[in-house]
Order: structure tokens, then sequence, then C-alpha cells
């Protein structure tokens, strides 16, 4: 069985939301970084770098959020989170990268200026300068979106899952996103899954 | 059969090498970015973003190299490049993603001042700036590398080849490896296989061929 260690608000919560979606059996171990739990020398037999999410399944030994999703989706997701086609699973793939290097930089950058820092400490320079960056891969996303309703076809996949989870922080972050309608739809509809409802519960509990 | 989109000096380096290593048959459709060729419909309609690398393999059509790499390894590199263990598969996945999240924005970030500025140009302080932030995170793979000579184990994988070919950058751009040993041998074992020496001598060839 899965243990999943880290509290729910944080990058555990996009690792929870695919457990949630499969339905599968996991521990969760909501170790939280604010009270020192990722230093212990138990928790870092299980991370050496000491950073949540990390994860446990027999001998599987895992950290990485978006890989982690990688995992559980082919793991226990085969033919809904982990598409059956080739096709569709080398996307799921592409897409779990690109969430990571195209739009988790800028949309991070968003979550530190406008959740981490407070109002006064924000820099506006950096804060125009990410929304500049954020438009190209919202035009990538809104490109794909326009040929099929989900980034691999007609399904809700790990894809969704894991470009969804990293666009969450321009939502948050109450990025404008009207001028990419398509895609705003889409964030919607994906954040909104029952799911990912149930794991905004757990963080709001946590 | 498999096609590479892109050019040997861009991050399809990266996938001829995984190619090579699972000595899977391929075709190098070589892109010169500095005439645009990335931008034109046939590729646009491969990737609409126009950016290298891509690659078609039947009905697959893919982009971001690392992906690629990790669709190359699983179709044709099963029980090498792609450990035929779950454990071994899962850090796989693992190090390609820390490779592209944790390590590559700070080692392009230095190739960038490098390779495109000349010496005089480059900013040094977002030089120096950039190996601050690198080293805890050698540290963390310097960590894994203490106890086997690779980072699953005893056999190169792809998560050995995926972090190698973005360490590269931090070594192109003289990154001094020398305070992890254990780093720098495991840099000096990857970059010496044979796939990669074949990116370095095609590398060579396009060189010469543009000189």
């Amino acid at each position: 069985m899965i243990t999943l260690y880290g509290k729910a608000a944080s990058r555990t919560s996009r690792n929870l939301w695919a457990l949630e979606e499969l339905g599968v059996a996991y521990k969760h171990v909501p170790a939280d970084y604010l009270k020192g739990d990722t230093k212990t020398p138990e928790f870092l037999s299980i991370n050496p770098a000491g950073k949540v999410p990390a994860l446990t399944d027999g001998d599987v030994v895992m950290t990485e959020s978006l890989a982690m999703n990688l995992y559980i989706a082919q793991t226990y997701g085969a033919g809904t989170l982990w598409p059956a086609d080739k096709a569709a699973q080398a996307k799921c793939i592409q897409w779990t990268l690109w969430a990571a290097t195209e739009l988790e930089p800028p949309a991070v950058g968003r979550l530190v200026e406008f959740v981490f820092k407070k109002e006064h400490e924000r820099d506006q320079k950096n804060v125009d300068a990410l929304a500049e960056r954020t438009k190209a891969p919202l035009n990538v996303l809104m490109a794909a979106l326009t040929r099929t309703p989900y980034l691999t076809g007609t399904a809700f996949t790990i894809a969704d899952l894991n470009v969804s989870a990293v666009a969450e922080y321009l939502v948050r972050t109450k990025f404008d996103l009207a001028p990419w309608p398509i895609v705003l739809k889409w964030v919607n509809e994906c954040l909104g899954r029952a799911a990912n409802q149930k794991v905004n519960q757990m963080k709001l509990a946590s | 059969m498999l096609k590479i989109y892109g050019s040997v000096m861009s991050r399809a380096s990266r996938n001829i090498w995984a190619a090579e290593e699972c000595k899977a048959p391929y075709d190098l459709v070589s892109l010169d970015f500095r005439k645009g060729e990335h931008k034109q419909p046939a590729y646009l309609a491969i990737n609409p973003a126009g950016k290298m690398p891509s690659i078609v393999d039947g009905d697959v059509v893919m982009a971001e190299s690392l992906a690629i790499n990790m669709f190359i390894a699983q179709k044709y590199g099963k029980g090498a490049l792609w450990p035929a263990e779950e454990k071994g598969q899962a850090k796989c996945m693992q190090w390609t993603l820390w490779a592209a999240a944790e390590l590559e924005p700070v080692a392009y970030g230095r190739l960038r001042e490098v390779l495109f500025k000349k010496e005089d140009e480059r900013d040094h302080k977002l030089l120096a700036d950039l190996a601050e932030k690198g080293k805890p995170i050698v540290g963390v793979l310097d960590a894994v590398l203490q106890s086997s000579d690779f980072i699953c184990g005893a056999q190169f994988t792809l998560a050995d080849l995926n972090v190698a070919c973005v360490m590269e950058y931090m070594v192109r751009s003289n990154f001094d490896l020398s305070p992890w040993p254990k780093t720098a041998a495991w840099y000096k074992a990857c970059a010496a296989r044979a796939g990669n020496q074949k990116v370095q001598s095609l590398r060579a060839e396009a060189m010469k061929a543009a000189a």
C-alpha cells in the first residue's frame, strides 16, 4: 500500500488528488515542514533532501510530486488516469515535463509574490515580468485544448491533473485567464472534480 | 521507426544519446533554428509550439526532451535504460523530474551566459549566484552517489542519462565539480559512454559544417 508523506497544504495535494481520483487505499502521513517533521531521521531516511511530498509503496521510495503522479497513474490508473493508448501515454509524460519546465516556474513565482509575501513586500516589476512569461505557456495550452477537450483527447488523464494542479497557482493568485477562455473553462472543470474538492477540504483542515 | 526532429546542437542531443544507448534505429531530421526551420508549417504540424526537439514514432508524437527520453527508454530500453523492477522505474521518473525542476533552471541559466554571450558581456554576478544555488542541488545527487556508482544502483539507467545531459551544462559553464568527487566520477563515466560519444562526434561534424 502507498504511504504518502506531506501535509495537504503543500505539493502533496497533487498526489492526494491523484490517489483520490483512483480511489486506491493509501496511508497519509501529513508531515509538516513548518513543524520540522521533514528533518527527522525517520523522514530523512525516506527523502534525504528533507522535502515533501515523498511516497513509499512496497520497495518503491520516491519524491518529486509530478513524477510520483506518473508512478501512481501507471501503477494504479491503467485505462483511466493512465490511458490505454501508447500515443496518449506519451502525451501524459510530455505534459508532465511541460508542467514542470514551462508552467511551474512562472506560476511558482506568482505564488511566492502573492501568497508568501505580504502586500508591501511584493515586487511589482517581478509580478509584471512573470505575467509576461506566463503568456507563452498559456498560448500553448490553449492551442492544445482547442484541438481536444482534454490534453490527451476526450478523457481526463494524469496530463490534465498534473498541468491543472500547477495552473491552480495562477487561479489562486488571481491571474486573469479571460484572454484564454478555453484554458479557463478547462482549469475550472479539472479543479472542480470531486477528488480535488476533497483535497481542498483536507488543505483547509491541515 | 523513431524520427527525432531537431539539431544535434539543441536538446535533441539528449534524445540521440538515448536512442544510441538503446541501439534503437532512428532517423535524425535536422532542423536549423538559425534558418527558422522549426517555425515552418511542416514542423508546426508536429509541434505547434515550434520548439525542438520532437519525435514521431508510429502514432506517437511528442515533445519535451526529457519526457521523450522516458518514452524511448520505456519502448526500446526495457531491462537496460529502463530498469526491469518498479523500484528502479520509479527512480527514473523521480530523477527525470528532478533534472527538469531542480537542476535545469540553474544549469541552463549558466549555459546561457557562457554560450550566448562573449566573455566581457557575461553577467558574472548571475553566474556566481547560480553556482551558489547549484551547490546544494549537486549535493543531493552526490549523497545518492555515495552508496552506488549510478543513481539506481550498479547500472547506468535513464535516471543517469537525463541528469547527466543537464549536468553537462554545469560542466560546459565551468562549474567545478571537484568538491563532489563521486559526482565528478559519475559524470565522467556517463559522458564517456559510447552513446554520448556519438553525440559529441555529431556535434563536432555540425560545427565543422557551419564553420
